[in-house]
């Protein structure tokens, strides 16, 4: 059989064209409204507070009052849905009620009793082991009840003998009847659970790549130089507030939009000038900007972390600092960014890498969602220099 | 008080002369760009207080620091910084002078009248409280109340007697109080290698293993004639390095 993979390549890639659209509204807009809604439910399975950091359990605390209560409303109303079906409108029906409510509140009580217990030790388990072994919990606790009732019956007088004629069919009936209902349940939590961390992870998410755009070094750095200048050469504070302010606008601004080219050099100019009155002579830039088109875009701050990161782990470690190469051309329908910094002779490596990498990763987990497998982002690295060159089409792609 | 700023940007280093021109009663008598400038000048100079940026190139000002506490009369230490969260909490915690960039000239000057002598304990727990605890980049060296920074890059190889530890360079021997032990667990295994229970050899240098006239192994190294013996117990280990 001759599978095309080509072909079947291009189309799964095409599907994610058309499903990205509907997924980020999925993600960014229904997700976060329905977490929001669902932390709102009043009452009944009130959201477990966060205990200490990232614990979040997916079983409501039953220890809780709130969660109590809910469990005897859900009771209650399950013993009224049972009591209409079951039986006949007559004047036993009252009757009927107050028992079977009884049986119910008495087995739902007793499971929140256990969970509440058994709640530090399913807290230690994986979710997936730990929901399998409420299951088992719960199930155990209605077939106890249920024989317990059968007993209850039985030494109250109300049956003949402690194995009735119904008693296999009231087993059987009540035992169906509760694996279902508590499936069900346990199934809710864990969505809901899931639902949650994964709107706690985005938020995180989001406050590193904020984080990552700004580095506070650099802010609390600038703003101490200002100052100084605000003395010294007031003109030259002014220009300054004035990039931070533009850059600042740029790095807080939250679409990942398309920029011409020509914007995005500027930017990073203004970036350049205000890195420049803290490195003073220490740093230098050679420009190569070659041809591109006029309609050329890229995502907006894609050429400012690649100088931070050249500054960072080029420039700034060294007393004597170094040039910046930054060359830009276009070639074919695809437009490359480069910059190169020297790299100072004694560096501890670890340090160095780890931080880098992270802000370069970042930049090619927001390269990825803007073009797919249509960008690139290369790292070439020799004694004395590191180059990072990002390869983007001319044309834009998905904005 | 007589004070020497230290900082690699310029402007840092005028607005803080600035301020303390506001505030009075103090002389600038001298101005460092790095820690390694810093420790030289400081040895010469002798100030009463030194005002230390922590992240510089070269060395930085934690290291600057703790090479300072080495000088017969040690310098009172303010660092400055704009954000290092790591360094600033060990500060607290160690009860070490430091000022927030943009520096306040109030807090500049509450400092000053506070400021307090530091002892190289408390430099070293700020040290290893950091992210990643930094080995030093040079070894500082006293010669008559001076200090010498001796770039650990240089060095040979240590070598202990009873008291002392004495470091080889190509050119010079100078003799410094630490353990083999403490400079081992600093500089790790990359860089050193223990060939003896007396001796720390720099991996760079190492030209390689020979047997000995008597049949026991000896280290030659670059840039000397001296060959220093391995002993039996660190023979293995040594061999095991040389292999890689």
């Amino acid at each position: 059989m001759a599978l095309d993979t080509n072909k079947i390549t291009a189309w799964s890639g095409r599907l994610q064209e058309r499903l990205r659209p509907a997924w980020r509204w999925l993600n960014d807009r229904l997700l976060p409204r329905a977490a929001d809604a669902a932390a709102r439910l009043p009452g009944l399975f009130a959201p477990a507070p966060v205990e200490s950091g990232d614990e979040i359990h997916f079983l409501p605390n039953f220890c809780r009052g709130r969660a109590v209560f809910g469990i005897v409303l859900i009771a209650e109303l399950l013993a009224l849905v049972i009591t209409l079906i079951t039986r006949r409108i007559s004047e036993n029906l009252f009757q009927d009620l107050l028992l079977i409510s009884l049986f119910v509140q008495w087995m739902a009580l007793l499971s929140a009793a256990v969970l509440c217990a058994a709640r530090r030790f399913l807290n230690t388990l994986p979710n997936h082991r730990a929901l399998g072994f409420a299951y088992l919990l719960l199930l155990a606790i209605e077939l106890a009840t249920s024989e317990l009732a059968v007993w209850v019956l039985w030494l109250s007088g109300g049956v003949g003998s402690p194995r009735p004629e119904w008693y296999a069919y009231f087993h059987i009936q009540n035992f169906t009847v509760a694996a279902i209902l508590d499936a069900l349940a346990l199934r809710y939590f864990l969505a809901r659970h899931q639902l949650r961390q994964r709107t706690l992870s985005e938020a995180r998410a989001r406050v590193e790549a904020l984080r990552s755009r700004i580095r506070p070094h650099f802010l609390f750095n600038t703003m101490n130089i200002i100052a100084s200048l605000i003395r010294s050469a007031p003109d030259k504070a002014e220009a300054a507030i004035e990039d931070m302010a533009d850059l600042f606008r740029t790095m807080l601004g939250e679409s990942e939009n398309l920029v011409p080219v020509n914007n995005e050099i500027a930017i990073a100019k203004k970036y350049l000038d205000i890195e420049a009155l803290r490195l003073d002579s220490r740093l230098r830039v050679d420009w190569d900007v070659g041809k591109f088109p006029r309609r050329a875009v890229m995502p907006v701050l894609t050429l400012q972390p690649l100088l931070e990161n050249a500054i960072h782990h080029g420039i700034e470690p060294n007393p004597l600092g170094g040039a910046i190469q930054v060359r830009l051309w276009e070639d074919g329908e695809t437009l490359h960014i480069a910059v190169t910094n020297p790299l100072p002779r004694s560096r501890s490596k670890s340090a160095a890498t780890a931080r880098g990498d992270r802000a370069l990763d970042n930049l090619r987990l927001r390269l990825t969602s803007h073009y797919g497998a249509a960008a690139d982002l290369k790292i070439s690295e020799d004694r004395e220099r590191f180059t990072a060159t990002v390869s983007i089409p001319t044309r834009g792609g998905n904005p | 008080m007589r004070i020497m700023i230290v900082d690699d940007e310029k402007l840092a280093r005028e607005r803080l002369r600035e301020l303390l021109n506001e505030i009075g009663g103090h002389t600038v008598i001298g101005e460092a760009t790095n820690g390694h400038e810093a420790v030289e000048r400081a040895s010469e100079l002798n100030p009463d207080v030194v005002l230390m940026d922590i992240r510089m190139p070269g060395m930085d000002g934690l290291e600057a620091a703790m090479h300072l506490m080495g000088m017969d009369e040690p310098p009172i230490v303010i660092f400055t910084t704009a954000y290092d969260q790591h360094a600033l909490h060990a500060f607290e915690v160690n009860a070490v002078d430091y000022l927030l960039k943009p520096i306040r000239k109030d807090r500049l000057a509450a400092a000053l009248d506070k400021a307090k002598k530091l002892t190289l304990e408390q430099l070293q727990d700020v040290n290893a409280a950091q992210e990643s605890p930094q080995a030093r980049t040079h070894i500082s060296v006293h010669l008559r109340g001076n200090i010498r920074l001796v770039p650990v890059k240089d060095i040979l190889y240590f070598m202990a007697d009873s008291k002392y530890v004495t470091i080889r360079t190509p050119n010079e021997e100078h003799l410094i109080e630490d353990s083999l032990i403490n400079l081992e667990k600093e500089f790790g295994e990359k860089m050193f290698l223990r060939i003896h229970r007396n001796a720390l050899v720099a991996t760079d240098y190492i030209k390689g293993i020979e047997k000995g006239p008597a049949g026991n192994w000896q280290v030659a190294l670059k840039g000397s004639d001296k060959k220093l013996d391995v002993s039996r117990r660190h023979a293995a280990a040594v061999r095991r390095w040389a292999r890689r």
